[in-house]
């Protein structure tokens, strides 16, 4: 029931005391379908908007006064937001109502209200880091089609690499089901021994065939490395590192790094021991490219 | 003598296949393990070049190393 003026001699009706009451325990609500523009008799009501498109409700001065209020709400699909028509309207929160959200609007005089905001549109929260691939590692292993255009930039985690003795564990980049194994990988692979402190030149070269990773000597608790790679999908050179590898029998932390100098987009990789076996786990991430 | 083997993740299928190497791969392998061969020569021939110099000097790879760090 809109609000209404008594006045002396006037008589109550059942109907209209059954009427506020109603109101005063569900407030009469007033359906909308569009953008609508608020009049004096919606005060102390429920104005539900309902539309599949954007919709206003659009706020005036000289029509409330201080104390009024309204309860606005949207159950449709369409955003609806509070709009100051020449009245002023202050939140601390987000005018813009979502589906299925709602609030409050106060009137501190004729022409200022403040809309409290009862439920917020809440910000998709994107990760940094998105998990794309993982497995085991079983001698030669390739990974097909874990680089796209979705990602510029991966990291890949191996863990528990065990190679047979002597046997260097190395990757090829690889497109459409083949590696690449043309002579323009180039890398460094040094480490350094945590107890001796003595260095370990485990590889160095230029226009190989592969990036070598390391030796895990088959100790049963294996390499772990963490390796970024830089556009591996782009059409421009594939950069990999700062890979950083531990390897926990023979105290020898160390870092690795290199790039693959050609315009090939890669879309996988190929892991695998020089000699003998290969086991291990793999992981690869996507960068969020903003 | 059995067969080198290949596993393949397919990561939009999901596939998982273990196949034996076919003739290219074989090829690679060998060509891989020819120069692994060569690789290992050159760092044993640049070890040997680093001892003959140690000798030359009278000084150990430990004394090297405490030079140098």
């Amino acid at each position: 029931m809109a609000l209404q003026t008594f006045t002396a001699g006037q008589v109550l009706t059942a109907a209209q005391m059954t009427t506020l009451q109603t109101n005063a325990y569900n407030q009469t609500v007033s359906t909308k379908t569009a953008s609508y523009v608020l009049v004096a008799a919606d005060v102390g009501t429920r104005i539900v908007m309902n539309s599949a498109s954007s919709t206003t409700i659009t706020v005036n001065t000289s029509l409330f006064s201080a104390g009024d209020t309204l309860f606005l709400q949207n159950i449709g699909a369409g955003v609806c937001t509070v709009t100051a028509g020449t009245a002023t309207v202050s939140s601390a929160g987000p005018l813009a109502i979502p589906q299925y959200g709602n609030g409050t609007l106060y009137f501190t005089s004729a022409s200022a209200a403040i809309y409290f905001p009862t439920a917020v549109t809440i910000p998709t929260v994107s990760s940094a880091l998105t998990y794309i691939a993982g497995g085991s590692i079983s001698n030669t292993t390739s990974v097909n089609n874990c680089f796209s255009a979705t990602y510029l930039n991966y990291k890949m985690v191996l863990n528990n690499l065990v190679s047979g003795t002597g046997a260097a564990v190395n990757i090829r980049m690889r497109a459409s089901g083949s590696d690449n194994t043309s002579s323009v990988y180039s890398y460094i692979n040094n480490g350094q021994n945590t107890a001796t402190g003595g260095t370990l030149n485990l590889g160095v070269g230029q226009n190989l065939s592969l990036f070598q990773l390391g030796y895990s000597n088959q100790y049963a608790n294996g390499m772990n490395l963490s390796i970024d790679f830089f556009a591996p999908f782009a059409a421009t050179n594939t950069h990999y590192g700062p890979g950083v590898f531990w390897n926990d029998e023979i105290n020898y932390a160390g870092i690795i790094g290199g790039v693959h100098k050609s315009t090939t987009s890669f879309d996988g990789f190929t892991i695998y021991p020089t000699s003998s076996t290969l086991t291990g786990t793999y992981k690869i991430y996507g960068y969020a490219n903003s | 003598m059995t067969t080198p083997q290949i596993t393949i993740h397919d990561v939009l299928t999901g596939e998982i296949i273990t196949r034996d190497f076919n003739a290219a791969e074989l090829a690679q392998l060998e060509a891989d393990k020819a120069q692994a061969i060569k690789d290992a020569a050159a760092i044993k021939a640049r070890q040997a070049a680093r001892q003959a110099v140690l000798d030359k000097l009278g000084l150990t790879a430990d004394e090297i190393s405490a030079l140098f760090g």
